[in-house]
C-alpha cells in the first residue's frame, strides 16, 4: 500500500499555488491535511502527476470575524476549528461538529477546506456549511468566485471546484442572540464517519421560531436540508413543538443510501431520532 | 517523480535526508533513519500505530509525506524516554498495568497518550476511552491501556512535567526539487 | 496439588518484554533490514474464479528498480513437499500452489511476484503487469447456498479434488466414527422435550496488528537458508521451508524476534511466504515481503464462517438426555492447513461442561471461491457458540430460566472424573463453581428485577451466560515440548525453548517458573525463544499450551537442574543434599547459616573443579527436559454479559462483562487476565462489529479498516474477573487459558442480546449483531434481512 510516483510541489503563496494549478490543471491535485487523500493514494485509487501541497501557505490558515460572518481559511486545521474561541462564540455549530470528526490525531492534520472539498456525504462540516448557508470562496487562474453549499456539493466526493480552482475560504453567517445549535450523529464506533447525522440551528424570538435550519449527513449523496419543514417551523411556538413528530417529518422525504452498515430505512429511523434530539437540544439552548 | 533534500529535527537531532516525494514520513523514519519503533498497522490512517509528534502535535505518519516534515521537529517513540533511558510516566504505566502484550500497537498508543495527557491532565474514564479510540490494539482488550492512562495521569500530576513547548514555527525553508 | 503463591509464581511480575517494547526497540519482522534485499509485491486476482488467458510482465520488467517478475511457471514446479509438522503428511491435502497457474480461485490469490528495490517500486511494477481473465461462475455460499455449493458438480473450486465437498463426517475421514447412534434416535423419539435450532456465525478474522511478513536469504556458499519471520512457530517455518525446496531442516535457520500478534494466522507459513522462500532460494537473493493491511484482510486467511444445527432432548425436569448436531463450514479455496476444517474438534468438544447423554455429530465442509480458512483463537469455538446459545434456546422452549437449566446439567464435583459423551475425561474442572461465581458476581437474580423495571421504561436490558471447557491438546508435536536449561560459568541461568511468543508474555512467565523452581533471582534468567539455531525442536506458541506444556517442561527441567546443583553443593559443603535449600542463587545448609555456596561457585566446580565430584555426578550444569503432556488438558470458565439494546439505532452497549475462570495455578495473574481480556474483546468485535463480506460475485467488500471494524477502547466495558484455582495434575498445576476469552464471549453476548429482545420474541441465532440485524430482529421475521 504505497502511493504511485508524483512530482511534489510546495508553493508558499496563494499566487504560486494558483499559478501551478493553472499550468497543470487536471494533472494536478492539491494536498490539504491528507487525511482523506493520502489513504486513497496509498491504495492507488487516485493518480495524478503533480501534488500541490497547500500546507506552506499561511494565507489560507485564518479565522476572521468580518461583519456578519466568520470567515475561515481552507487550510485551517480541524483541531483549530474545534478550539478557536471566535468560532465557538459565533459559529458554535462548527465547534460542536468538530468533536465527531475522527480522532484528535486526524483533526491535528485534517482541514476545514479539505473536508468540504472532499465532500464525503457522511462528513460533518459539509452539513454544517449547508445548514448555515455558508458561502464558499474559490480561486483560480481566472479569478475568484463565491458559491452556495447547494452549488458547491455536487454529489458523493464531488464538489464544484474546477481542476484549476481551489477552495480559499468559507464564510459562516453569525446567527446572533436567541439561537441554539446541535449536531447529533450515530456512528458504528467512536470516530467513525456517521451512519446518519444531523446539524440543526434554531433561532427563537419572543418564544417563536424565527429561523430554522436542518441539514442531514450520511442520509443522501450529499448533505441535504429539510427545507419544507424548516419553513413550517418558522412562526411556531418553540414550547409547543412535538420534537418526535418533527423528527419524523424531517426525514419523511429522504431516500438514504443502503450499505453493509445500514439499510435506507434504518438510516431514516435513526435520522428521525437524531433530528428530534438535535431540535430539542437546539431549542433548549435558544430559549 | 521528484526527489527532495529535507532538513528536520528528529528526537532532538538534526537530520538531512534525500527522499522521493511519495515516501511517507513513516517510511522515511523507518527506512532512512532506522527509527523502527514507529509501526505500520494499516497505512491508511485508521490504526494509529504510526503516530508521531510533528511540531508537538500527534499525527499519523503514514498520512504525511516525509517531505512535508521539512523544517519540523519530529518526536517518535524512541524520543519519549529521557536521554539516559528513564521511562516517561506513560511508558512506566504501560509496564505497570500490562498495557501491552505483543507491543506492536504500543508506540502509537504511547505517543498519542503523551499528547492526550498534555491536553487532558485529569481525564475522566470517558475522556480516556474517547482519547485512545484512534488507536487499535488487538491483544489487550484495552483494559490495561485504560488503567495505564489513569495511572500516568496521576503520576504526572504528582511530578510536574517540563512543559516547554516545542518550536512551532514551520520554517520557511523552501521545499522543492 | 494445592494452589501456590511463591516468590515469582502466582505473582503479577512485571513483564521482561516491556522495556524494549515501550521505548520502540522491539525487533519485528519489518524492522530487519539486510543489505541488498529486494522487496516483494504480489499481483493478485481481481476476480473470484476464472481462467488466466494472458499474462504479460514485460512492462513491469521495464520499470527501473524492478529486478524480476516471477510467475507460476518460474516457481510452482520446484515445490517438493508441502505439509506441516503439526498436521502431519498423511492428512488429506487439497490442491496447493505457490502462485496461481492457468486459473484463479479467489479474489486476492497471488498470480505474480514483483521483486524490486523498494516496495514502492514493486507496486509500480505490479500495476503494469498485463493480465486478462475469462471469468467463470464463482462457487459461493453467498450465491448458491451451502447445499447448492455442495451439490454443484459443474462448477468446481478445485477440479483436481472432484467435488466441492472438502470433508464430511462421519465418513471415511473420521476413522472409528460411528455412522449413526440408534440409542439417540430412541431418546429423541421418547423425550419429554425436543428442541432444534440452527446457529450461524459469520466470517471474521484474526487481524493481528502486525500483518504477516518474512525476510529470506539463501547463502549458496554455505548452503544455508536464513529466515526472519513473523511466526508463532519458528520450527514449523523451518520444516515447511526445508521440505518445500528439498533441503535439510538443519540447513534452515529461522528467527522470530518480536511478533505483533498472531491469533492463529501465523501458526503456519502463508502461501505467499512459501513463494518468497522458493524465490529467494532459486535466485540466491535476499527477499522480503511485508503483507499490507489490504492483503491481510482479503487473502491472509479467514475464520469462523460456519453453522451448527442442534437437537436437544430433555426430560420433564430439564435434564439433557441426548443431543444431535450437524455442522457446516465454508472453508474457502485454500485453507491454511489440510482441509482447514475444525469439525472433528467441534464434534469432540461440543458437550462442554454438561452431560449430553446420547450423542451424534455430523459435519460437512465445502470449498468456495473465497479466501481460505485459517486457525483463529479457538478454531473449534463453534461448539461453545452453538452449545451455549442452545442452552438458552432450550431453556426458553421448556419454560425455564437459562441459569436454572445450566444448573441442572452442569458437571458437578461429585461426578468427577467425568467422561463426556465423546469420551473425554475431566478430572479437575469446576464448571459448577464458575457458573455459580459468575451468577453471584453479576447479581443474576437482582438483575431480573432491574430488567423488568427497565422494560417498563422502554429500556431493553439483557443478560447472557456462557460456560465452556477450554481444551488444550497434548498429542503430536504439541504434546512434547522441551526446555533446555543451563547454568553458565558465572552462575547465570540460560533457558531455551521452541515457543514463539507473540504477545503471551512467555519470556516473563517461563522465567518465573524457572526462577521459582530453581531458586534463583528472576533477573539471572536469560530466556531465549524463537531461534531455531539454539532452541530445541518445538511446535511454537498456539493452542493454549504454553503454561501447561512449556510451563510443565520448564518446571521439570528446573527440578532436574536444581537437584544437580544441590548434589554438587552437597559435595562442597559436605552435607546431605536433602539438608540443602537454594534461594536467590545461594545454596545453604538448613539450620547452619554459615554454610553456603553461591551458584557461581557451584558452576565453577561443575565446569572446572569437577575432579572433587564423585564419578556419579557428571561435570557441567545443563539439562534438557522434553515433557510428555497428557492427551488433553482442560480449564473452564463462565462468562456473564449485561447489555443494553437501543431499539431505534440497533446499537448494543455492553454494560458489564465478567469472567469467572479456573485455569489452575496462575503463573502470573496479570497475564492471565490480559489473555482473557484480549479474547473477550475479540468476541465483542466478532459479534457486534467485525464482518468480512463478499458480494454475490465473490468480491470482498470490507477490504480496509474503514469497513472491517475492529472495536476500539470506546466500545468495550471494564472486564471483571473471578478466579477459582484448582490445580491440574500436570507439573506446576497449570491449565490452558489463552483462547478461552475468544471462545466463550460470543455466546454470552448473543445470549444477552436475545434476552434483551425477549419482548419481541426475536429469534436470535446468527451474527453479526450490528445495528441493521438488531432492528431487523426487533421488527420481526417479515422484514429480517437474510443472513449470509
Ligand atoms: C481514521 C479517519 C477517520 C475520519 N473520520 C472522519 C469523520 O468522522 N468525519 C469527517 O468529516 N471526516 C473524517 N475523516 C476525514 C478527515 O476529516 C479529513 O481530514 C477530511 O475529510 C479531508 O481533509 P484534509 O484536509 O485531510 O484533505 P485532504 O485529504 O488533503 O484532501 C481531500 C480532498 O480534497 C481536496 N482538497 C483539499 N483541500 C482543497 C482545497 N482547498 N481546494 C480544493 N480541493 C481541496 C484534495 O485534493 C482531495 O481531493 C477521517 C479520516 C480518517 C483517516
Ligand atoms: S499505519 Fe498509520 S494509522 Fe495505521
Ligand atoms: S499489544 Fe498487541 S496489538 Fe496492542
Amino acid at each position: 500500500m504505497k502511493p504511485a510516483p508524483f512530482d511534489y510541489l510546495a508553493p508558499t503563496s496563494l499566487a504560486d499555488a494558483v499559478e501551478a494549478l493553472g499550468s497543470y490543471g487536471a494533472d494536478a491535485k492539491v494536498l490539504a491535511g491528507g487525511q482523506s487523500l493520502v489513504p486513497v493514494m496509498a491504495m492507488r485509487m487516485s493518480r495524478f502527476d503533480h501534488l500541490i501541497d497547500l500546507n506552506r501557505i499561511p494565507e489560507l490558515d485564518f479565522v476572521r470575524h468580518e461583519a456578519a460572518d466568520v470567515v475561515i481559511g481552507a487550510m485551517t486545521r480541524e483541531s483549530r476549528v474545534g478550539s478557536d474561541p471566535t468560532i465557538a462564540e459565533n459559529v458554535p455549530l462548527l465547534t460542536d461538529a468538530t468533536q465527531y470528526i475522527g480522532h484528535f490525531q486526524i483533526r491535528n492534520r485534517g482541514t476545514l477546506g479539505g473536508s468540504l472539498a472532499h465532500a464525503d456525504p457522511a462528513a460533518e462540516y459539509p452539513a454544517v456549511a449547508m445548514a448555515l448557508d455558508a458561502t464558499m470562496h474559490l480561486v483560480g487562474p481566472d479569478g475568484s468566485r463565491s458559491v452556495s453549499p447547494e452549488e458547491f456539493f455536487l454529489g458523493p466526493m464531488t464538489c464544484c471546484a474546477e481542476d484549476e480552482e481551489l477552495l480559499h475560504s468559507v464564510s459562516f453567517p453569525v446567527w446572533g442572540p436567541g439561537s441554539g445549535f446541535s449536531v447529533q450523529e450515530f456512528a458504528r464506533r467512536a470516530g467513525d464517519f456517521a451512519t446518519a447525522g444531523v446539524a440543526v440551528g434554531i433561532r427563537v424570538a419572543d418564544g417563536v421560531v424565527d429561523k430554522a435550519a436542518i441539514a442531514f449527513f450520511g442520509m443522501a449523496s450529499a448533505p441535504v436540508r429539510a427545507r419544507e419543514l424548516e419553513i413550517e417551523l418558522v412562526g411556531q411556538k418553540a414550547m409547543d413543538l412535538d420534537f418526535q413528530e418533527v423528527g419524523n417529518q424531517a426525514v419523511a422525504h429522504l431516500q438514504p443510501p443502503d450499505d453493509i452498515h445500514a439499510s435506507s430505512s434504518l438510516r431514516r429511523q435513526i435520522g428521525a431520532q437524531l433530528a428530534s434530539r438535535a431540535l430539542s437540544t437546539a431549542v433548549k439552548e435558544a430559549t | 517523480m521528484s526527489e527532495h533534500i529535507l532538513h528536520l529535527t528528529v528526537n532532538g537531532e538534526a537530520q538531512h535526508v534525500l527522499v522521493e516525494g511519495r515516501k511517507t514520513l513513516a517510511d522515511m523514519l523507518r527506512d532512512d533513519l532506522r527509527l523502527t519503533g514507529t509501526h505500520l498497522g494499516c497505512e491508511h490512517g485508521v490504526c494509529g500505530a504510526c503516530t508521531v509528534l510533528v511540531d508537538g502535535a500527534a499525527v499519523r505518519s503514514c498520512l504525511m509525506f516525509a517531505v512535508q516534515a521539512h523544517g519540523s521537529q519530529v518526536t517518535t517513540i524512541e524520543g519519549i524516554a529521557d536521554a539516559d533511558g528513564g521511562l516517561s510516566a506513560v511508558q512506566s504505566a504501560f509496564r505497570e498495568c500490562h498495557g501491552l502484550q505483543c507491543g506492536f500497537c504500543t508506540p502509537g498508543f504511547i505517543v498519542s497518550i503523551e499528547s492526550f495527557l498534555d491536553a487532558h491532565p485529569d481525564p475522566s474514564d470517558e475522556d480516556i476511552r474517547e482519547g485512545i479510540s484512534g488507536n487499535l490494539c488487538r491483544c489487550t482488550g484495552y483494559q490495561g491501556i485504560i488503567k495505564a492512562v489513569r495511572l500516568a495521569a496521576e503520576t504526572r500530576a504528582a511530578t510536574p512535567q517540563d512543559m516547554s513547548a516545542p518550536d512551532d514555527a514551520v520554517s520557511d525553508a523552501r521545499v522543492g526539487a | 496439588m494445592t494452589a501456590v503463591a511463591g516468590r515469582y509464581v502466582g505473582q503479577s511480575v512485571k513483564r521482561r518484554e516491556d522495556a524494549r517494547l515501550v521505548t520502540g526497540h522491539g525487533r519485528f519482522v519489518e524492522d530487519v533490514a539486510w543489505p541488498g534485499t529486494l522487496h516483494v509485491a504480489f499481483l493478485r486476482s481481481p476476480i473470484a474464479r476464472g481462467r488466466i488467458v494472458n499474462l504479460d510482465v514485460s512492462a513491469a520488467l521495464a520499470v527501473p528498480g524492478v529486478h524480476s517478475v516471477l510467475t507460476a511457471a518460474d516457481l510452482n514446479e520446484h515445490a517438493r513437499e508441502w505439509w506441516q509438522n503439526m498436521i502431519g503428511k498423511d492428512a488429506p491435502m487439497p490442491p496447493k500452489r505457490l502462485l496461481a497457474e492457468h486459473d484463479v480461485r479467489f479474489v486476492g490469490e497471488a498470480i505474480a511476484m514483483v521483486l524490486a528495490t523498494s516496495r514502492y517500486v514493486a507496486e509500480d511494477g505490479v500495476e503494469l503487469i498485463d493480465v486478462d481473465f475469462e471469468a467463470e461462475t464463482p462457487v459461493l455460499v453467498e450465491r448458491a447456498g451451502f447445499e447448492g455449493v455442495a451439490a454443484d458438480d459443474a462448477n468446481l473450486v478445485h477440479p483436481e479434488w472432484g467435488s466441492n465437498v472438502a470433508q464430511a463426517l462421519p465418513g471415511p475421514m473420521g476413522p472409528g466414527m460411528p455412522l449413526d447412534n440408534p440409542a439417540l434416535e430412541a431418546v429423541l423419539a421418547s423425550a419429554a422435550h425436543v428442541v432444534t435450532e440452527t446457529f450461524t456465525q459469520h466470517r471474521y478474522l484474526c487481524v493481528p496488528m502486525e500483518s504477516q511478513g518474512i525476510n529470506v536469504r539463501w547463502d549458496r556458499h554455505r548452503e544455508r537458508l536464513e529466515i526472519v519471520s513473523a511466526t508463532q512457530s519458528p520450527h514449523e517455518v523451518r520444516s515447511c521451508a526445508a521440505r518445500l525446496i528439498g533441503i535439510n531442516d538443519s540447513q534452515v535457520h529461522v528467527v522470530a524476534d518480536d511478533v505483533g500478534g498472531g491469533f492463529g494466522q501465523k501458526m503456519f507459513p502463508a502461501t505467499e511466504e512459501l513463494a518468497v522462500i522458493m524465490a529467494a532460494y532459486r535466485l540466491g537473493a535476499a527477499l522480503r515481503w511485508i503483507e499490507d493491511r489490504n492483503e491481510n484482510l482479503i487473502a491472509g486467511g479467514h475464520a469462523r464462517n460456519e453453522d451448527l444445527t442442534m437437537t436437544v432432548a430433555t426430560d420433564e425436569s430439564g435434564k439433557i438426555l441426548g443431543v444431535r448436531a450437524h455442522h457446516r463450514e465454508d472453508i474457502g479455496a485454500f485453507p491454511a492447513y489440510a482441509v482447514g476444517s475444525s469439525a472433528s474438534s467441534v464434534g469432540m468438544y461440543l458437550p462442554g461442561p454438561y452431560g449430553f447423554g446420547e450423542y451424534f455429530f455430523s459435519s460437512e465442509a465445502v470449498f468456495t471461491n473465497t479466501c481460505g480458512r485459517v486457525a483463529y483463537r479457538g478454531p473449534w469455538m463453534m461448539e461453545s457458540v452453538a452449545r451455549e446459545q442452545m442452552m438458552d434456546v432450550t431453556a426458553l422452549a421448556i419454560g425455564m430460566d437459562p441459569l436454572e437449566f445450566r444448573r441442572r446439567n452442569v458437571v458437578t464435583p461429585d461426578q468427577l472424573p467425568f467422561t463426556t459423551s465423546t469420551g473425554l475425561v475431566y478430572e479437575t474442572v469446576t464448571p459448577q463453581a464458575t457458573l455459580e461465581q459468575a451468577a453471584e458476581m453479576v447479581g443474576y437474580d437482582a438483575f431480573r428485577a432491574e430488567q423488568a423495571e427497565a422494560r417498563t421504561h422502554g429500556r431493553l436490558l439483557g443478560i447472557g451466560l456462557s460456560s465452556y471447557i477450554e481444551p488444550s491438546v497434548g498429542f503430536g508435536i504439541m504434546g512434547a515440548e522441551q526446555v533446555d536449561l543451563r547454568i553458565d560459568y558465572d552462575g547465570s541461568v540460560v533457558a531455551t525453548t521452541g515457543s514463539g511468543s507473540h504477545g503471551q508474555s512467555v519470556e516473563t512467565t517461563l522465567s518465573q517458573v524457572i526462577a521459582e523452581t530453581l531458586g534463583v533471582d528472576i533477573d539471572k534468567v536469560v530466556f531465549t525463544q524463537g531461534d531455531t539455531a539454539v532452541a530445541p525442536f518445538g511446535s511454537g506458541t498456539g493452542g493454549s499450551r504454553t503454561a501447561a506444556v512449556y510451563g510443565g517442561a520448564a518446571r521439570e527441567a528446573s527440578v532436574l537442574l536444581r537437584n544437580k546443583v544441590l548434589a554438587i553443593a552437597a559435595e562442597v559443603l559436605e552435607a546431605s543434599s536433602d539438608d540443602l535449600d537454594m534461594d536467590l542463587g545461594v545454596v545453604a545448609v538448613r539450620g547452619n547459616p554459615g554454610a553456603t555456596i553461591s551458584l557461581a561457585d557451584v558452576a565453577a566446580v561443575a565446569y572446572a573443579g569437577y575432579t572433587i565430584l564423585p564419578e556419579s555426578i557428571e561435570p557441567g550444569l545443563d539439562v534438557s527436559f522434553r515433557i510428555r503432556a497428557p492427551m488433553f488438558m482442560f480449564s473452564n470458565a463462565t462468562h456473564a454479559a449485561v447489555v443494553e439494546v437501543d431499539p431505534v439505532t440497533g446499537a448494543v452497549k455492553v454494560l458489564r462483562y465478567l469472567v469467572s475462570e479456573d485455569c489452575g495455578n496462575m503463573i502470573n495473574p496479570m497475564v492471565v487476565e490480559g489473555q482473557i481480556a484480549g479474547g473477550v474483546v475479540q468476541g465483542i468485535g466478532g459479534v457486534f462489529y467485525e464482518n468480512f463480506v463478499y458480494d454475490a460475485d465473490g468480491n470482498p467488500l470490507t477490504t480496509t479498516f474503514l469497513d472491517y471494524l475492529l472495536p476500539t477502547a470506546a466500545e468495550v466495558p471494564t472486564i471483571e474477573y473471578g478466579h477459582i484455582v484448582t490445580p491440574s495434575p500436570t507439573p506446576g498445576g497449570f491449565k490452558p487459558i489463552g483462547e478461552g476469552g475468544a471462545i466463550n464471549s460470543p455466546a454470552a453476548l448473543i445470549n444477552a442480546v436475545r434476552d434483551a429482545l425477549t419482548p419481541f420474541g426475536a429469534r436470535v441465532v446468527s451474527q453479526p449483531l450490528g445495528p441493521q440485524q438488531i432492528v431487523d430482529l426487533i421488527k420481526g421475521p417479515a422484514s429480517s434481512a437474510e443472513s449470509i
